[in-house]
């Protein structure tokens, strides 16, 4: 559902900045897909390591000398291709969603909610889906953006209320700096509809008794 | 030997706990002669995800100065409905609701796999966790916007029902009320003055709630006034306003004159946050997060002054007794630490700047609550964010991985008495039959408190034998431990768990072959190192290298196999063989040498050391390397200058860095491009392999480690070349016409000269 992806760190502000993994990585289950790395040689009794301790696989070469070629084999199975997404394949992705198809059922379930909600509230959250609006409209929101916001609006759409929530997480937490206006309106949008569908689902079932 | 390995394992598994020996010599005059002391690392909430909690009460032993709980090592009797307590042998009835019990139809707790059981109690009122934000906003514009966005992120990672609060400070400290209205109001306070908890109180208007210290109190039940509400709020409620706030916040507006420190109140504002949670909220699940972009220039707790000219205290000013603030500011932060500890509230400091910000100050206050110390360059970077996101990361059940206001007791059988405890943690002074007069740690009490923790917080808890020589322990005997941790699980709800564990004694004069066979010699370190660690804070340094290396000495005394004077004949069995290795690389870690790290630094990494459980401590002090080449899978290789070969790439863990070292042909084929060549796609491979394993470390780690990637001769290779064993130096040419390893350019003492030196002063009958 949310993107799985490794970003470079921030090598101007931080010293040895380490890589930053999408809220999809960190948050994958299962956790590590290998034994950890935790074993250790024991040292020999005397301290000192046997000069025939790791023999090279291949004459390792010295400065003086020619730099002999890597070995031509076959991969070998231990070491395996990596299955992560690198940030730059992302950036060409596109996106041709249209604003008001995400825009609409938005502004339909903040329609509902009008009935049922305090007026500052829903007026605070129609005023975020404006800034979205614009945002969208002037090309500041990226494509990865408009992709998770077109999904969330359909599973907003089917009441899968956790799976929104979901998604508005990922996108908080992988693209805050786009979204941090305003996806705390979507954020309380999806709250409201999910209590209210919650409401009517205890009159619905008061009407049945 | 595979078998107490696995035993070893397997009980680590189940009860979170690791023994420095697994059979106990049954004498108290023995025991001190087994040098390393009898003690275990115990992990009070190691995620067992296979261990679905108990909805019912604990049942007591109803004797009042036990009240053990009923494990699976009473004894039963079934028809009498009667359980006899294995601590102190007094006979307990059933209560009623057991009246069904039978051979056949036991109740989890006396199944031999629950020793370790968590009991769900419906006690007192739910309350909700509490985030107090305390925000620097003398930052770089930069930064600050980071800051701001990583804020912002959090209201969405935290849990739906929290309560969220918010103080920035800079000259002047502000606690921002948060209201649904479009108003935002705060009140203003002077950096400079110290205010007890009730003038804070008075000044919040929080004063006319008289609130029992006893008990939490739910927020909302009607009677109490919503005092707390204005500055403490559900997420839920406010997150639109407080995202537009925190939106907003700007810099400090104080102009910084040239040549000056911009003047921060981190004293002040660490103050006031504590005093209001101190009157809202006592004894409830609460965070005080305090990012800061720089050290405390003025008011109580300043570490330094405001002159730049003027440079922050050094080891050197502290040895020559020159840090003019660091008493008294120390002092400050040890009595907010206190107090917040009394409150069951916890401090996480969260400092991002280049120079030094006052951890070495103000260390107490994560140290002592169970908060988090986090250091970093700059919020703009990605070590600070995921290290915060992963503060409130949840495990696979969808659990926040946090708990709070935990007091874990132990209690032994009576041939054992509790010396102390180290972790973060503090005491709660409670005397008792099981306490022993000898300190180790915090001790003279059988409980502590832990205001905040994680699956990973360890403590360290250190015993002593007290059965006399002359009264032999029966053949067959156990002594057994029992620890009770009560705590408020992230979902609000009281929890406690009980994990109960029996060893077996033995007579260290006829039985020490068993008794050396069950050494825990990974334990052993960290628990010693703790020890070390423990000392080093109050005392100087070499002297606790002295005694660290007296330790190591007697220890060989006692198990090596030699005959006298003759240091080639010295043996030590498989549980000893890592154990010296494990003390020369803790001689040379940065827990006990702060040559090369600022006191800041030290209090950082001591800080990380004294809280993690086995396995990360032991990769702290003696990291992991591992080596790929293409002969086969990674394996581990000895961490020792001989491993750095030309063919080959090291992958190296310190906890805080991952290290990646391209040797010197590695580098040189990759220069080449040899990766980008079809026929060569398994050098590509090569080259991938260690990131992968580097990715997978990164991906879990807390706090996040720098990302070092190098390659032989470069000058980042500095952190490999000062972790191995210098075992080939500029000192011992005749590694130099060699093509094994790689000489390293020091002074030090490589692992071969301390262990010829360690033999000679263990088989001298001189000592």
């Amino acid at each position: 559902m949310a993107d799985l992806y490794v970003k470079p760190g921030n090598k101007e502000r931080g010293w040895n900045d380490p890589p930053q993994f999408s809220y999809g990585l960190q948050t994958q289950c299962g956790g590590p897909k290998r034994p950890p790395l935790t074993r250790r040689v024991p040292a020999p009794p005397d301290g000192a390591p046997q000069a025939n301790s790791a023999p090279p696989a291949v004459p390792a070469a010295s400065p003086p000398k020619p730099v002999g070629l890597p070995p031509l084999a076959l991969c070998s199975p231990a070491l395996r291709p990596a299955a992560v997404k690198q940030a730059a394949d992302l950036a060409e992705e596109e996106c041709d969603v249209n604003v008001d198809d995400v825009l609409d059922p938005l502004n339909e379930t903040l329609g509902m909610c009008r009935n049922a909600r305090q007026k500052q509230v829903c007026d605070d959250i129609g005023r975020r889906l404006a800034v979205f609006r614009e945002m969208w409209l002037q090309g500041k929101l990226s494509a990865p953006v408009r992709k998770r916001m077109n999904i969330l609006v359909q599973e907003l759409q089917r009441r899968h209320w956790d799976l929104a929530d979901e998604i508005h997480r990922s996108l908080m937490v992988d693209h805050v700096n786009e979204v941090s206006q305003w996806m705390v309106g979507i954020k309380r949008l999806i709250a409201e509809a999910r209590n209210l569908s919650s409401g009517d689902m205890d009159q619905a079932a008061e009407e049945v008794l | 030997m595979a078998t107490y390995l696995e035993f070893i394992q397997q009980n680590e598994e189940r009860d979170g706990v690791r023994f420095s020996w697994n059979v106990w010599p049954s004498s108290r005059l023995e025991a001190t002669r087994m040098v390393v002391p009898l003690a275990c690392l115990m992990t009070p909430l190691k995620e067992r995800l296979d261990l679905p909690p108990v909805q019912y009460e604990p049942v007591l032993c109803s004797r009042p100065t036990c009240k053990a709980v009923l494990n699976p090592l009473c004894q039963v009797d079934y028809r009498a409905k009667l359980w006899a307590c294995n601590f102190c042998f007094q006979r307990n009835q059933f209560p009623p609701a057991y009246a069904g019990i039978s051979e056949v139809n036991q109740p989890a707790e006396l199944m031999p796999q629950f020793s370790t059981i968590e009991y769900i109690v419906q006690r007192g009122p739910q309350t909700p966790l509490i985030f107090l934000y305390v925000v620097d906003t003398c930052l770089e514009e930069e930064d600050l916007q980071a800051l701001k966005e990583s804020l912002q992120m959090s209201l969405s990672l935290l849990p739906a029902d929290a309560f969220v609060g918010l103080i920035t400070f800079g000259r002047m400290v502000q606690v921002h009320e948060l209201s649904c209205e479009g108003i935002s109001k705060s009140y203003v306070f002077r950096g400079t003055k110290d205010l007890t908890a009730k003038q804070i109180q008075e000044m919040l208007g929080l004063t006319r709630l008289v609130v029992p210290v006893q008990q939490g109190r739910p927020p909302q039940s009607p009677e109490q006034p919503v005092i707390s509400s204005r500055f403490l709020q559900p997420v839920h409620k406010i997150d639109m306003n407080l995202t537009d706030l925190l939106g907003e916040l700007q810099r400090d507006p104080w102009p910084v004159t040239q040549g000056k420190r911009p003047l921060r109140s981190t004293g002040v504002a660490l103050s006031i946050a504590v005093g209001l949670l101190e009157g809202t909220f006592p004894n409830t699940g609460a965070r005080v997060m305090l990012f800061t972009g720089g050290p405390p220039t003025q008011g109580p707790g300043m570490v330094v002054g405001d002159e730049l000219k003027t440079p922050i205290r050094s080891w050197h000013d502290i040895e020559k007794d020159n840090a003019r603030f660091m008493k008294k500011a120390t002092k400050h932060y040890e009595t907010l630490a206190n107090r917040t500890a009394a409150n069951g509230h916890c401090i996480d400091i969260y400092a991002c700047a280049l120079d030094q910000t006052g951890l070495l100050e103000m260390k107490c206050c994560a140290n002592l609550t169970g908060g988090h110390m986090v250091m970093g360059d700059s919020f703009n970077t990605s070590l600070f964010k995921q290290t915060f996101q992963r503060v409130f990361s949840k495990d696979i059940n969808g659990e926040f991985r946090m708990a709070f206001g935990a007091t874990l007791e132990v209690k032994t059988s009576r041939e054992l008495k509790i010396a102390g405890a180290i972790g973060p943690c503090v005491s709660l002074n409670a005397k008792g039959p099981c306490v022993s007069e000898n300190e180790l740690g915090t001790g003279g009490t059988c409980q502590w408190k832990i205001c905040s923790l994680d699956p990973s917080s360890t403590l360290g808890i250190y015993f002593e034998v007290v059965n006399q020589h002359n009264a032999p322990i029966p053949q067959g005997g156990r002594g057994a431990v029992q620890f009770v941790t009560q705590y408020q699980h992230s979902s609000t709800q009281k929890r406690i768990r009980v994990t109960t564990i029996a060893r077996n004694w033995a007579d260290a004069q006829s039985q020490l072959q068993h008794i050396e066979a069950a050494f825990d010699q990974e334990a052993a370190a960290v628990l010693m190192a703790r020890l070390g660690v423990y000392r080093a804070e109050s005392e100087e340094g070499p002297d606790v290298l002295r005694w660290l290396d007296r330790q190591l000495i007697r220890l060989c005394q006692k198990f090596g196999q030699y005959n006298k004077d003759d240091p080639n004949s010295f043996r030590l069995s498989d549980s000893f063989s890592l154990y010296p290795q494990f003390m020369f690389h803790l001689r040379r870690s940065p827990f006990l040498q702060v040559f090369n790290n600022s006191p800041d630094e030290s209090s950082y990494y001591r800080h990380h050391f004294a809280r993690q459980d086995l396995t990360q401590s032991l990769i702290m002090i003696q990291p992991i390397l591992y080596s790929y080449s293409f002969s086969g899978p990674p394996e581990p290789v000895l961490l020792d200058s001989s491993s750095i070969l030309a063919d080959r790439i090291l992958l190296m863990d310190t906890f805080f860095q991952i290290v990646i070292y391209l040797g010197e042909t590695i580098a040189q084929w990759q220069k080449a491009g040899y990766q980008d060549m079809p026929e060569y796609e398994n050098f590509k491979h090569l080259l991938q392999a260690p990131l992968d394993d580097a990715q997978e470390i990164l991906q879990t780690r807390f706090p996040m480690p720098r990302y070092v990637n190098t390659e032989h001769g470069s000058s980042q290779a500095r952190f490999l070349l000062s972790k191995v064993n210098p075992s080939q130096t500029h000192n011992n040419l005749y590694a130099w016409g060699q093509e094994l390893g790689s000489p390293i350019l020091t002074d030090d003492v490589s692992l071969q000269v301390f262990m010829d030196h360690l033999k000679k002063l263990a088989v001298s009958s001189a000592s």
